[in-house]
């Protein structure tokens, strides 16, 4: 931790800012100086844009918070009840939403409803001071804010690009890879969790990307470019299993022709070498043609499946080799995209992940909850320090609801709080009173400062770092005059605890959720894009994609693999829903080609599918039994149409979608050979 | 610098508001320069972009050093 100079130069300024903020604080006579070094510790990151991102927001949520605070507080302080629950009903309406929205973003609603507790429940007693509460908290943490800012883009500031450029190289390697070795095998159970790997990846180049908007000025913003990387990436997965399908279905029948199999060992050789991060040979940039002759007139269900593998092989080979260019111009921006990509990365669209409705309700339930049983803890018991564990309650029900567990993450918090508890007390009471001026306090704090920032440089430490840095800076309070008094002291922080505790009883009971269960209810939402997808108008299956593939990851993570026969025979796999969305809207683009008698029986399959989706998600999980007849009807139809490129394509998506919807129904027969 | 500015009857430090202009224009120059990659030719980015800031600030306070309008007595 010690020996890497870019840790010890984030501790050094980490300390720097968290001195400079109290500095200005007490220069300025804020009322409570602590909070400007509580912000400090809280946007720290060792990344510069990360920490700037959330200082920005920071700054946005509790502006919100705040200015809210002041329209609520004024009218009901005289009715504690409706304030309790008004307030309670804000936090649990801004998590809700903070939860909606996965990106780094959703700090700015969470902090809005969380501030208003905190500025709130501390001016009851005094609501005429709520204006001057307001402001000073707000100054509080506009001075944290910037301290933490500046010194984290002025001391040797690592950026986000980078990491995430190393990260993208590392999956591409790995992703071809396992795409080589796949290809020569039939598919594997590991294969799920390779899959799930890339989806993960895939969610968080996503999630990450947003800091780059905020990083320090010399790092190019290129989103079009990651986002089209992202589309790329996320139909791999989906392209490569369609292949193996394909090629089972096929041995089945007989042994795999000769072109077919030369063009799958040249495909995976090529994505081998693709995979070195060296360049050996030339021709690598270019993805082997599929040599084979397409025999547009033989349409037996043999070689129509052949058509579809490679078919779908040739898709795959051109988005790993997209991926890799994509790549190279995140990482050197000055080449340039070569230009059919250029058009496509201008076209791509924002990108929204899946966003769980039910489980945000959940956790906006479960902080309202928790903050309103503080309260009644509060008014019931008359307790002074209650409004503290009220705020308590608010903060820790907010802060970890984006976790699986929430709990077992405020558990530790507890036992953080209970940690530097002692360690405060050190100070407080024994360093304290032998100190005068900010000189000698810098001194006694560094020490405390410069451990807790290089705890922050540790992966696994940091959670921890955290709270015991939250928990450190709110037990000193360090404010202008000295004045420790033990029975506050205490009474203060078994408020704090008392408030993490109701937080974390609350989202025991609202928030332990089976995992697969859930992972049902993600594949559903699956289920329902898919069905929108397939009778909608709209052919942009771009954000689709992705929002499927983040699917993929979740459900993936969330089952194990004892778990995943039962849910294969429930109809959860949710990179075949996938692969389903890609063949229908392959399908769709076709179908603008051909005469509108060959469009009526295409559209049948798609309501037929549709159909099929729906019933998925009104959890009857089977197939439809006319799929099977309209999709045959849709493949004999577009047999009568001339060779061309989208028959080709109409053709390969209708046999795909019936081997993976309608498995059981053996190889297509032509009506004309079974008559 | 020192001093308030009355905005509709509120009293705003007027260092605030020079820092926030100057922000904005810091912003756009950053803007300006990544558009024509001239940052390669910078060694520290975020101490430049600082640089600046504080510079603009600088200029700003000095050149409405004369303003009076609207400042509390």
């Amino acid at each position: 931790m010690i020996r890497n100079p870019y840790n010890l130069s984030f501790a050094l300024a980490n300390t720097a800012a968290v001195l400079g903020a109290l500095y200005i604080g007490f220069a300025l006579d804020l009322e409570r100086p602590y909070w400007s070094m509580l912000t400090v510790f809280i946007v720290a990151k060792p990344i510069s844009g990360a920490v700037r991102s959330k200082a920005v927001y920071r700054v946005l949520g509790t502006m919100m918070g705040a200015g809210m605070a002041l329209f609520l507080v004024p009218p009901l302080v005289q009715a504690p009840m409706l304030l309790c629950l008004a307030i309670s009903a804000w936090l649990g309406v801004c998590l809700y939403f903070s939860l909606l929205d996965r990106t780094p973003r959703s700090y700015v609603f969470m902090l809005a409803g969380y501030t208003v507790a905190i500025v709130g429940f501390s001016v009851v007693d005094k609501p005429e001071a709520i204006f001057d509460t307001m402001v000073a908290r707000l100054e509080e943490i506009s001075v944290g804010v910037i301290c933490a800012a500046i010194a984290h883009s002025v001391f040797f500031p690592q950026n986000i690009a980078a990491k995430l450029n190393e990260r993208i190289e590392r999956t591409l390697n790995a992703s071809a890879t396992w795409i080589a070795d796949a290809l020569r095998r039939p598919p594997e159970r590991a294969d799920a969790r390779s899959y799930q790997r890339l989806a993960q990846v895939v969610t968080e180049l996503h999630l990450l990307y947003t800091h780059v908007a905020f990083e320090t000025s010399e790092i190019p913003r290129a989103t079009p470019v990651m986002r089209a990387l992202q589309d790329r990436l996320a139909v791999l997965a989906a392209h490569l299993t369609s292949v193996q399908e394909a090629l089972v279905a096929l041995r089945e029948q007989a042994p795999l022709r000769s072109p077919l199999v030369r063009f799958i060992t040249s495909a995976s050789h090529w994505a081998r070498t693709l995979a070195e991060p060296r360049r050996t040979s030339d021709n690598r940039d270019i993805p082997p043609p599929w040599l084979g002759s397409f025999a547009d007139e033989l349409i037996d269900g043999q070689s129509l499946l052949e058509q579809a593998a490679a078919n779908r092989l040739a898709t795959l080979l051109k988005a790993l080799e997209e991926s890799r260019a994509l790549a190279a111009v995140l990482k050197d921006p000055t080449s340039a995209l070569p230009g059919h990509l250029q058009s496509e990365v201008a076209l791509s669209g924002r990108g929204r992940l899946h966003g769980d409705r039910v489980v945000a309700l959940l956790s906006g339930g479960a902080a309202a909850g928790a903050c309103l049983i503080a309260c009644a803890l509060w008014i019931g018991l008359s307790w002074p320090e209650g409004g503290v564990a009220a705020q308590f309650a608010a903060i820790g029900a907010s802060l970890f609801a984006t976790l699986d567990k929430p709990s077992k993450v405020l558990s530790g918090a507890v036992l953080g709080v209970l940690m530097a508890l002692p360690f405060g007390a050190v100070y407080v009471f024994a360093i304290f009173p032998m100190i005068d001026g900010f000189a000698s306090l810098a001194l006694v704090l560094s020490p405390a400062l410069l451990l807790l920032s290089l705890m922050y440089t540790s992966e696994k430490l940091e959670p921890l770092a955290l709270v015991l840095a939250i928990a450190f800076s709110g037990a000193l309070a360090l404010q202008a005059t000295y004045q420790a008094n033990f029975a506050s002291y205490v009474n203060v922080n078994t408020a704090e605890i008392v408030g993490l505790l109701a937080a974390n009883t609350m989202i025991i009971i609202f928030r332990t959720i089976d995992p697969v269960w859930n992972a049902a209810r993600i594949s559903g939402a699956g289920w329902r894009d898919v069905s929108r997808l397939a009778i909608g108008d709209s052919i942009d299956v771009q954000n689709w994609s992705l929002r499927m593939f983040d699917r993929v990851g979740l459900v993936m993570s969330r089952l194990r693999d004892e778990n995943l026969p039962q849910a294969l025979a429930g109809h959860i796999d949710p990179l075949r829903d996938l692969r389903v969305g890609l063949n229908i809207a392959a399908l769709k683009r076709a179908e603008c080609e051909f005469p509108a008698s060959i469009q009526v029986d295409l559209r049948r399959v798609r309501v037929d599918v549709a159909g099929t989706y729906d019933r998925f998600a009104n959890r009857r999980p089977v197939v439809a039994r006319d799929l099977r007849a309209s999709i045959d009807k849709g493949i004999e139809s577009l047999t009568t149409q001339p060779p061309s490129a989208s028959r080709r394509a109409g053709l390969a998506a209708l046999t795909l979608l019936r081997l993976d919807l309608v498995p059981s129904a053996g190889p297509y027969v032509p009506e004309a050979v079974a008559a | 610098m020192i001093g308030e500015s009355v905005i509709d009857g509120v009293f705003i430090p007027r260092v605030l508001i020079v820092f926030l202009l100057a922000f904005a224009v810091s912003l756009f120059i950053r803007r300006v320069l990544r558009s024509f990659n001239l940052y390669r030719f910078i060694w520290h980015a975020g101490l430049f972009d600082t640089a600046v800031f504080f510079a603009l600030a600088w200029l700003i306070a000095e050149f409405t050093v004369g303003v009076t309008y609207g400042i509390a007595n």
